[in-house]
């Protein structure tokens, strides 16, 4: 058996009166594309930060490939991650085309400040898998948020990723453009063993994509995998009474069994 | 021209200027990119601490006050984000803090006749020959930092967050990028003066920032208004007799003024963009 891209052991964020994450438990293997829904609020973009190195848990532990990210090894192991947040915090006012803003993925360790090429494949090849290539020359800052988004997946892909963290990477991107981000995740993980943890609110968008899905809201509820029913307790412990579950497809994880018993019916 | 080389004064004033300028243009493209134009009027006014402090114990005057900025600067980029304060609040704090110890240091030295008015426009014509070797010490440290640490910085002005993602030691570089502006800003106070230094470490990269794309299109246009500005104030300031750092940092924005204007020119009649011109 191979050794877990992540693994999440007792993670705790927060203070016992009131949790942001509660002893949260995650196992994620080479090449799994694990979706992670909830309701606003519920602690998924913490998760991120957490595995991403940017916080640091209360208490428990996270390996990363098999060792503990601490600070001895956290640039190590963080080098061999792509990360994409939600959105930037401050928009980019910097001149910079397209392809330096996809080698800035490269730019984690001191180099000559005119030595900004020397990866021209690897930026290439990030512009490819994205479609941005056309956008290459462009300025970054005449882009529009859909196309900025596919230019910032480029560069945490730049690096050829063991793991990729992605928070809400379809929130600005069409219908269209949504698919063929998906499309790419998946391949990424079936052809390059990529492990992928992606934050959506969408379940439905994603199901047909992902290898399983995590219910987050301050704990994991449910972790369901590919084919699986996630009860609809499930959905009322994280969203609330009012919630109403409606089987659409049963090829999402979440409408498996619904679908399936509204056939039968 | 040739009175301008003939003046003992002015020639030695050529060096020490130079050096200003080469630190100042790499620099000011990296204050931009991080918007620290405040925190650079907040050090350079805070250096009056350091100034005051050095007049009263009889110490260096230069060395003195790089420690009060870079100290200063080091504060400003700790204290904020454990207190909850944001970066603007913080400077003002130490900024007006700063000023205030500073006056009163100097008020309480008046007997050692501190030449007030250089300490606050600037006088590179009167730098001694310790002023030059702490420039060189001063610029050689910032030249390195710089060129060791341009893609990390570049990438934290970027995106921080997806910088630190990354591996990155994003509160170390950070830390280090302050504290060389705070060098910066010691070193430029000898040209402008404590007044007018921000201008020496904004303009050049404004300037640059409306014809530059990509961080060696913007430092190498940055360097270029950076000297030229410099040496043309520096030659102006000598034949119209007007103060040596003002002339300069007027130089410099007559060069913005320029630089909008041809932008705008090229935008809206030719229609052009005017960052691919220096790819």
């Amino acid at each position: 058996m191979s050794t877990p891209s992540v693994c999440l052991n007792h993670i705790n964020v927060g203070h016992p009166e009131q949790w942001i994450l509660n002893d949260i438990n995650l196992i994620v293997e080479p090449g799994h594309f694990l979706g992670i829904v909830g309701p606003n609020g519920a602690g998924k973009s913490t998760l991120l930060h957490a595995i991403a190195g940017l916080i640091e848990p209360d208490t428990g532990h996270i390996d990363l490939f098999g060792e503990c990210l601490s600070r001895f090894n956290r640039r190590k192991l963080l080098a061999q991650t792509g990360f994409l947040s939600q959105k930037q915090e401050t928009p980019s006012m910097l001149p910079m085309r397209v392809r330096d803003v996809v080698a800035l993925g490269l730019a984690t360790y001191p180099a000559p400040l005119w030595n900004f090429s020397r990866h021209e494949t690897k930026v290439k090849q990030a512009l490819a898998l994205t479609d941005t290539e056309a956008l290459a020359e462009r300025d970054y800052r005449s882009l529009s948020g859909g196309q900025q988004q596919r230019v910032r997946l480029a560069r945490a892909l730049a690096t050829s990723p063991r793991l990729l963290l992605l928070d809400e990477p379809a929130a600005a991107l069409d219908t269209h453009a949504q698919e063929l981000l998906y499309r790419l995740l998946r391949r990424m993980c079936d052809e390059q063993g990529t492990a992928i943890i992606m934050v959506e609110h969408d379940i439905a968008a994603i199901s047909g994509y992902v290898d399983s899905v995590a219910c987050l809201n301050t704990r994991i509820h449910h972790h369901a995998m590919h084919g699986e029913t996630i009860p609809e307790e499930v959905w009322h412990t994280m969203y609330g009474d009012h919630m109403h579950v409606v089987a659409h497809d049963s090829h999402c994880i979440g409408c498996h069994d619904q679908h399936k018993n509204a056939g039968d019916a | 021209m040739s009175g301008f080389f003939a003046s003992e004064v002015m020639r030695a004033a050529l060096f020490p200027s130079t050096l200003i300028a080469i630190v100042a243009s790499g620099m000011s493209v990296m204050i931009l990119a991080h918007r620290l134009a405040f925190l650079a009027v907040g050090v350079s006014h805070a250096t009056l601490a350091g100034l005051g402090l050095a007049v009263v114990l009889a110490l260096p005057l230069l060395p003195t006050a790089a420690a009060t900025a870079v100290i200063v600067s080091l504060m400003l980029a700790s204290m904020p984000r454990h207190r909850g304060l944001n970066d603007d609040a913080g400077t003002g704090v130490l900024f007006a803090g700063a000023m205030a110890l500073g006056i009163v240091l100097l008020s309480t030295a008046s007997k050692y006749e501190v030449d007030l008015f250089g300490l606050l426009f600037g006088n590179i014509l009167m730098a001694s020959e310790r002023d030059q070797y702490w420039l060189m010490w001063g610029s050689s440290i910032v030249m390195i930092s710089l060129i060791w640490a341009a893609r990390p910085w570049w990438s934290i002005a970027f995106d921080a967050k997806t910088a630190a993602a990354s591996g990155l030691p994003v509160h170390l570089y950070r830390l280090l990028l302050y504290a060389m502006v705070g060098l910066s800003v010691v070193m430029c106070v000898k040209l402008a003066g404590i007044v007018l230094t921000t201008g020496l470490l904004v303009l050049p990269a404004a300037c640059a920032w409306f014809w530059g794309r990509g961080l060696f299109g913007l430092w190498l246009i940055s360097l270029l208004i950076s000297l030229t500005g410099t040496w043309l104030g520096l030659f102006l300031s000598y034949i119209l007799d007007w103060p040596s750092g003002a002339t300069v940092v007027l130089t410099l924005c007559a060069f913005f003024g320029l630089s909008w204007a041809g932008s705008w020119l090229n935008q809206s009649i030719f229609g052009g963009s005017p960052q691919r011109i220096f790819d």
